[in-house]
């Protein structure tokens, strides 16, 4: 069954560091449902994010999303704010990494980088996601992207759920 | 086609052959994490595996303190406290706490890293043990607590990049300032996924100062791993320190002359300026000379980047060629990477040199990569630092840092604006 996910548009730019997306300010914090409080409070002009943010609603970015440091607060405070997935152009491999450790998916989409600057998705575009086939549409512009599949290996630990999930599996399949 | 250095050294720590692309499970040889990130992955694996399940192997873990080191407040101090007590219940004896500094120097030092150790750290500048020839690189704490369970983890096998430099550099310029160039070249995702191989006349000659700060910013191009295999004086260092296997592995592990990288790029320092980079993103690169007369607030040399010996005392020459004393106008702080480069530089007599200069000389630790240490900057200021990242807020809300190499930072400190240290140096 394909599943098609709808809600609002986050739109953000490129190179967006884990400094933006939560600050090493709260790094001391170890409970991740007490991170999407911070999310995207130093990204200028989007310090409202965590206040006005739905679950459903979708973050979009451009190239290398989540670029800088291995904080898995950035992955935290947006799965835990109920954002279904991000869709970025590109990520960065820390930030990659540990989305799907979390079984937390991402999205690569290619060409969303030069339609954010072309001004072809926009905060608050209704957006449906199809996340079985990777088509995004932008029912506002009425444009349509395509993100690319995960590896079967990437796949396998998202679908267990995360990592330590993956592992644990493993481990009783074993027995 | 021969192998390049990093699929030797993954098919080494996955125990058959692999080629770009593949997925494979690699062992570790070491798992550590930091005050920053330690607790969340203790409490990460006690909650997944149980509270009274072991560790895979507690002589390949390591808790290294040095991102609040000294802790700065109770939060920080609970999440220090867990990590003792998770380290005794498990038996695990390399917790380096707030005495030691940053963590892979401590480990370095401590003679815990060799060439090909496949190394994961919760300190996304871990990558800078590929000075060494290790495999190193940043995750979260979700990869550290998994790695704990049976001591592996899946990699993706990336492809390399060859970076080949050539040239001497000329006074007053210095790897710093390669590493800058480099950056605003190739942006912050041109190494995205990928490993670098750095190789050429400039980098056989160079310190392991040297190396380590330029494998310490792969991560601002979001590189996976870098590699300098070991050779002259750094193998000599680190076969002292590490044993005499780190020869066999360098032998090992280096990559064939017909090697196949994904691209390969060149650089000539010889006519390299000093450069910085200019807010907010370590790529906005400018030479220093543009941004000269700029007025700063504070200047600070140290981090994992920047923090050793050789970088202070190459800030000490600038310092007593500008008359020994730093502008009143601007707060300056030095912070060494470990209490090892602290001593050294207390033999060496320069401590009280730094003091008498109206400097700030602090133990070592990770200092002012972030808002919550000491020296953070309040808005409107503007920094000047050796650090690695100039992210927007980084350091302080509305604040603005220019990154610099340790002899640009001490010139602009001595004269109270961006100054280009060869106006002292001559």
């Amino acid at each position: 069954m394909s599943e098609i996910l709808k809600g609002r548009a986050w739109v953000f730019g490129d190179d967006v560091d884990t400094d933006l997306i939560y600050h090493n300010k709260y790094l001391a914090e170890t409970d991740p449902k007490n991170m999407p409080q911070y999310a995207f409070e130093y990204y200028p002009g989007k310090e409202h994010f965590a206040k006005e943010v739905k679950p459903g609603d979708f973050v979009v970015a451009g190239k290398n999303f989540g670029c800088g440091s291995s904080r898995e607060h950035a992955v935290y405070c947006l799965k835990y704010a109920g954002i279904p997935v991000v869709l970025a152009e590109t990520c960065s491999r820390i930030y990659y990494r540990n989305a799907i450790n979390n079984g937390y998916p991402v999205l690569f989409v290619k060409g969303i980088s030069d339609a954010i600057k072309q001004g072809k998705i926009n905060d608050g575009d209704q957006l449906e996601v199809e996340l079985s086939t990777g088509t995004i549409k932008d029912v506002t512009s009425g444009h349509e992207f395509h993100g690319d599949a995960v590896s079967d290996l990437e796949n396998d630990i998202m679908q267990a759920g995360g990592l330590m999930e993956y592992l644990k599996a493993q481990a009783a399949a074993k027995k | 086609m021969g192998k390049t250095a990093i699929v030797k050294i993954m098919e080494r720590a996955a125990g058959k052959p692999v080629k770009v692309g593949d997925r494979v499970w690699c062992k570790i040889d070491w798992s550590t994490a930091r005050d920053f990130g330690g607790a969340n992955c203790v409490l990460q694996f006690e909650k997944e595996m149980g509270a009274d399940a072991k560790v895979w192997d507690p002589d390949k873990i390591a808790f290294t303190f040095d991102l609040q080191a000294p802790s700065h407040s109770e939060k920080v101090s609970t999440n220090q406290k867990i990590i003792r007590e998770f380290a005794k219940k498990q038996g695990i004896k390399r917790v380096f706490d707030i005495n030691n500094g940053i963590g892979q120097h401590v480990m370095l030092e401590a003679g815990m890293i060799k060439p090909g150790d496949v190394v994961l750290g919760t300190d996304s500048h871990m990558n800078l043990l590929g000075g060494v020839g290790a495999f190193a690189t940043g995750v979260g704490n979700s990869d550290i607590a998994a790695s704990w369970i049976n001591g592996t983890n899946w990699f993706r096998v990336p492809e390399t990049m060859k970076i080949e430099v050539t040239g001497k550099f000329q006074k007053g310029v210095c790897m710093r300032d390669l590493l800058t160039h480099i950056v605003g070249d190739l942006g912050a995702g041109g190494m995205d996924f990928l490993a670098v191989e750095f190789t050429g006349e400039t980098i056989d000659n160079s310190t392991l100062a040297d190396r380590i700060t330029l494998c310490s910013m792969v991560t601002e191009m979001s590189g996976k791993v870098p590699i300098i295999m070991p050779n002259g004086e750094v193998l000599k260092w680190l076969v002292e320190r590490a044993g005499p296997e780190v020869e066999n592995r360098v032998k090992e592990l280096s990559a064939d002359p017909d090697a196949e990288y994904c691209k390969v790029i060149k650089y000539d320092v010889t006519n390299l300026e000093p450069l910085a980079s200019c807010p907010d993103a370590p790529d906005n690169v400018k030479p220093v000379r543009e941004v000269a007369g700029t007025a700063v607030d504070q200047v600070h040399i140290g981090s994992c980047s920047n923090g050793r010996f050789e970088d202070i005392k190459a800030a000490y020459d600038v310092l007593i060629a500008g008359g020994g004393k730093v502008s009143p106008k601007v707060r300056t702080i030095i912070t060494p990477s470990t209490t090892e480069v602290q001593l050294a530089c207390a033999k060496a007599g320069m401590i009280e040199k730094f003091l008498e200069a109206g400097i700030v000389f602090t133990n070592p630790t990770c200092a002012l990569c972030t808002a919550e240490h000491y020296g953070a900057l309040p808005s409107g200021d503007v920094g000047c630092s050796t650090t690695n990242r100039n992210f927007i807020g980084k350091v302080g809300k509305g604040s603005h840092t220019y990154l610099m190499s340790p002899m640009s930072a001490m010139a602009t400190a001595v004269k109270g604006v961006i100054t280009d240290p060869r106006d002292i140096l001559g």
